[in-house]
């Protein structure tokens, strides 16, 4: 770049507003999240150090298990409710044909909504009384199968992850319509050259192809389902008797709801390093496997 | 070679989708949009045709839910305050974000690896681990319950992926047309203005349109950071509306009818723009 004018006024003044924004916050939030973490406070009055003793309590805390066992039935269900049937849709529907394009756009239509509102139509759907799922199975002849979805402990974790799946499905499916039509046709040629049947195609030539996207929407699926706290907030509020609490919902309840604002701040760590384990630990193994 | 251009897909699936495909498809499409169907229909029916008959189209159509929403739920200023904040947000976003992408994508200075990583890890924190510490931190400095408790930590958390988007977009406009600016006289500022801000379009869109969703549909940050009835943005005042009336069915309906109507209309007029968006936004690994 030539340097016939001033350029470091202009570095300065253009990246220092979004750099000062971004750090004071989200980075610094983050440290003094890790702070606060060891002290004891109710919001009011003086807090004290009590150096890593909500991390103890945490770790003894029944309730915080739960909440990590709900966020991982929420990844799991993500990996397998999620990628999978999107990577099919896609391969089914990746042709711009008039058909192709109206069922891509339905099937991506939930992803625009509000999460409050998804959370309030499948609060609905559930609805003991005049939800579409019992009335639906009191049709054909499975009355007994019908319950409260969303308060029966035994069901309503895998109840709550369906309209979480739903309306997550249509963004990756586009990912992966963008990273199929990505395989230039020479390669596709040269595996029906070689005789190369659809489903070892699919295997051996085309996922391997587009495996960085597949990582990509791992990352986005684990990342995405501890950061999960809308939808519950909406249908559960974590209950009832904290069967459906997330870490999220947990360290909202935490802080929010029984004031206590240092061991909230504790989970809110608690979150972020959990985050960094699993992304890291999905990183190194898919990275292995793609070599 | 024009033939080939669809092969990828047409070798998979045989010549065109089944007919048993086809209404597979059409199923699945309909488990998508049922739900919203469901939602538009109860808007327009009265509690006691809900009950009996949930499942069908409206006895009679009432359009008093809405307009009782409307009032009750105070959703005028719930629209007003959701306009003001994710247009405001947006804006900021795309101007600070369009300003440090462009600095990032042409210039080098001393620490700006350590910027860029900062950044890039921005893309992977999780919003809800900073809600406690934002919470104290902006009640400390006052900024709790007014526009700029949302505003603020909106841009915030969305510069990362905008400067992301610019900086890769801009890594392909030319040098040369800087080159040439200079020598007609401009400074940085003048060029940044009058060539790449014009020449950043298509992507100036991308951004605006991924930072519009997150804004318009924010229900976290807006539950932690705003308390008065005044600045409730839409997907707040709707959760508490759920919870205020919460055994009047159609007229829930008819105020989640009215907030979804704005993104809805939105998504129809530029899904191309928001489906390329979505990619665009997510390889970013």
């Amino acid at each position: 770049m030539p340097t016939a004018i001033k350029s470091k006024g202009f570095i300065a003044l253009a990246l220092l507003p979004a750099l000062l924004l971004f750090v004071v916050f989200v980075i610094i939030p983050i440290f003094w999240s890790a702070y606060y973490g060891m002290f004891e406070w109710k919001g009011i009055g003086a807090a004290k150090f009590i150096g890593f003793g909500n991390y103890v309590e945490i770790v003894q805390d029944e309730i915080f298990w739960r909440a990590l066992k709900n966020n991982m039935i929420l990844v799991v269900s993500a990996i397998i409710g999620q990628i999978p049937v999107a990577l099919i849709l896609a391969l089914l529907l990746i042709k711009n044909s008039f058909f192709s394009r109206f069922i891509r756009s339905a099937v991506f239509m939930p992803m625009v909504l509000s999460t409050v509102v998804v959370g309030l139509i499948w609060g609905y759907i559930y609805h003991p009384q005049f939800g579409l799922v019992n009335t639906i199975l009191e049709a054909v002849g499975l009355g007994s199968w019908t319950r409260a979805w969303l308060s029966d402990i035994n069901v309503n974790m895998f109840a709550i992850t369906i309209p979480i799946n739903w309306s997550n499905i249509g963004p990756y499916m586009i990912i992966f319509i963008a990273a199929l039509q990505n395989i230039s046709p020479e390669i596709d040629d040269a595996a029906n050259i070689d005789g190369a049947q659809r489903g070892k195609k699919l295997f051996y030539v085309t996922l391997p192809m587009i495996w960085s996207t597949v990582v990509v929407t791992l990352v986005l699926c684990i990342s995405g389902s501890l950061k999960a706290f809308d939808h519950v907030m909406v249908m559960t509020h974590g209950g009832p008797a904290q069967s459906t609490e997330l870490l999220a919902t947990y360290m909202y309840n935490n802080t929010f709801r029984v004031y206590r604002y240092g061991y909230g701040s504790a989970v809110s760590t608690i979150i972020m390093i959990i985050s960094a384990l699993l992304i890291g630990i999905n990183y190194i193994l898919t990275r292995r496997k793609a070599e | 070679m024009k033939t080939n251009v669809d092969s990828p897909s047409k070798k998979l699936v045989g010549k065109g989708l089944s007919v048993l495909g086809k209404l597979i498809l059409l199923g699945y499409a309909v488990f998508t949009l049922y739900p919203l169907y469901w939602l538009f229909i109860s808007a327009f029916k009265t509690n006691e045709d809900f009950f009996q008959r949930p499942y069908a189209l409206p006895h009679e159509w009432m359009k008093e839910n809405i307009i009782r929403a409307w009032d009750l739920g105070n959703m005028g200023r719930a629209m007003y305050n959701s306009t003001l904040v994710t247009l405001s947000s947006v804006i900021l976003t795309l101007i600070l974000g369009l300003l440090a992408g462009y600095v990032l994508s042409r210039f080098n200075f001393r620490f700006k690896k350590v910027v860029v990583t900062l950044f890039l890890a921005g893309l992977l924190i999780p919003i809800h681990s900073t809600l406690v510490p934002l919470f104290l931190m902006m009640k400390e400095i006052g900024l709790l319950d007014t526009y700029g408790a949302l505003i603020l930590p909106y841009t915030a958390f969305e510069l990362p992926i905008a400067i992301f988007l610019a900086m890769g977009y801009m890594a392909s406009i030319p040098r040369e047309i800087e080159e040439a600016a200079m020598i007609d006289g401009n400074g940085w500022w003048g060029i940044f203005g009058r060539i790449i801000f014009p020449l950043c379009t298509p992507i100036i869109a991308t951004i605006s349109i991924l930072a519009f969703l997150r804004f318009w549909n924010d229900f976290s940050f807006a539950l932690v950071f705003i308390n008065s009835q005044a600045l409730k943005t839409l997907p707040l005042s709707l959760a508490l509306f759920s919870d205020g009336f919460g055994t009047d069915y159609s007229l829930t309906m008819g105020a989640m009818a009215i907030a979804v109507i704005p993104t809805i209309l939105v998504y129809l007029i530029l899904q191309d723009q928001i489906m390329k968006g979505m990619v665009a936004g997510s390889i970013k690994g």
